[in-house]
């Protein structure tokens, strides 16, 4: 099973894309997704059905997170009320040692995005703070990613024993499944998802679509 | 920085109240500005004549915004516009554009630090209808730091 675990709708800022035009361009173009997780920049967008879409395109459609934090950007999957009530999803300088322990408190699962880019990945900031506790999973496959910036990020995961996951970080609809993360078992909802991230077992992957 | 007290005390309050007369001749310059070939931007006897819906982002207000707004530090940049057309704009109108901040937020990115400034003038004709909701984005980068040789 393969979804793209990193993507922006019209609901981020800087995000250009509509979810329906993200499963029409997978269908059309017959890229191998199973589906999609929206990590909408600095926020949880609650309000967002996208059942029906999902259940028209045959495609699993989820959401999630990416916060601002002094090491960079963080994915947190499996957000719940209480996270946003007692993190200020808004706020660009989070700490990530708040942000892992109210996700583990909450059962969510937080994971460091792009570490390999700079001032906004992890590896920017570990001369600095130090290698954080906690984290057990990062991103080592970005769909954004230039030059070395994903080789910089696998070898933080194989130094630290982190597992890593793919993502395209798309913010426009052609981008969607530049990297992807195969699973071995079926991932169908957000409780699947985190369990399947803590498990370890998937891989990340960049796809044809790249 | 405190964004939080710069939402307090500046969100959603109109600071500017302009007024414009929309004549025919602008809109057909601007409409042909734009490439628009559609009669009923382009020539003023047709009959659904109006503005192109994006003719109101060039409404300067009076000011650019509110007193005693902070200077924030870093460089200033036109982050684009948006427009929300709610109703046609016709030529002869007289209409009043009042402006507020509707956001202030900031972000993080490869070239660092970037503060959005959210400016909305909203449009009304003489009886009080909203015709369109324009926004400008102003973008404030904070000054580059060096990237260290191994970031780079």
């Amino acid at each position: 099973m393969l979804l793209d675990l990193h993507t922006h709708s019209i609901k981020s800022d800087d995000g250009r894309a509509k979810v329906a035009n993200y499963c029409q361009w997978i269908r059309s173009r017959s890229l191998p997704l199973d589906g999609f997780v929206l990590t909408e920049h600095r926020q949880f967008d609650a309000e967002s059905d996208y059942s029906a879409l999902a259940a028209k395109h045959d495609l699993v459609i989820l959401k999630a997170s990416e916060v601002e934090t002094e090491y960079g950007h963080v994915l947190v999957f499996g957000v719940t009320p209480e996270m946003t009530q007692a993190l200020d999803f808004a706020d660009i300088r989070l700490p990530l040692a708040e942000v892992l322990a109210v996700s583990e408190a909450s059962g969510a699962l937080a994971v460091p995005c792009h570490p390999g880019r700079r001032r906004v990945g992890m590896c920017a900031h570990l001369e600095t703070y130090g290698v954080p506790p906690n984290v057990s999973v990062i991103e080592t496959r970005n769909g954004g990613s230039r030059e070395d910036e994903d080789d910089r990020a696998q070898a933080l995961a194989e130094a630290q024993g982190y597992h890593g996951i793919g993502g395209s970080d798309a913010h426009i609809v052609s981008h969607i499944g530049r990297c992807a993360t195969r699973f071995a078992e079926p991932v169908r909802t957000m409780p699947e998802l985190v369990a399947a991230l803590r498990s370890g077992n998937y891989e990340a992957v960049r796809t044809e679509a790249s | 920085m405190d964004l939080e007290a710069i939402k307090r005390d500046f969100l959603h309050q109109v600071f500017d109240e302009t007024a414009y007369e929309v004549k025919a001749d602008t809109l057909v310059a601007y409409a042909r500005a734009c490439g628009e070939t559609a009669a009923r931007f382009t020539d003023p006897l047709a009959e659904d004549f109006q503005a192109v819906p994006t003719f109101v982002s060039s409404f300067q207000p009076g000011r650019r915004l509110p007193k005693g707004f902070p200077k924030l530090p870093g460089l200033g940049m036109d982050g684009g516009k948006v427009v929300t057309a709610h109703a046609p704009l016709r030529a002869g109108e007289q209409v009043v554009g009042r402006s507020h901040i509707e956001d202030v937020y900031a972000k993080t990115g490869r070239s660092g630090t970037m503060t959005f400034i959210v400016l909305r003038m909203n449009v009304y004709d003489a009886s009080e209808t909203l015709l369109a909701s324009a926004d400008t984005n102003m973008v404030i980068r904070e000054r580059a730091k060096p990237v260290k040789e191994a970031e780079a």
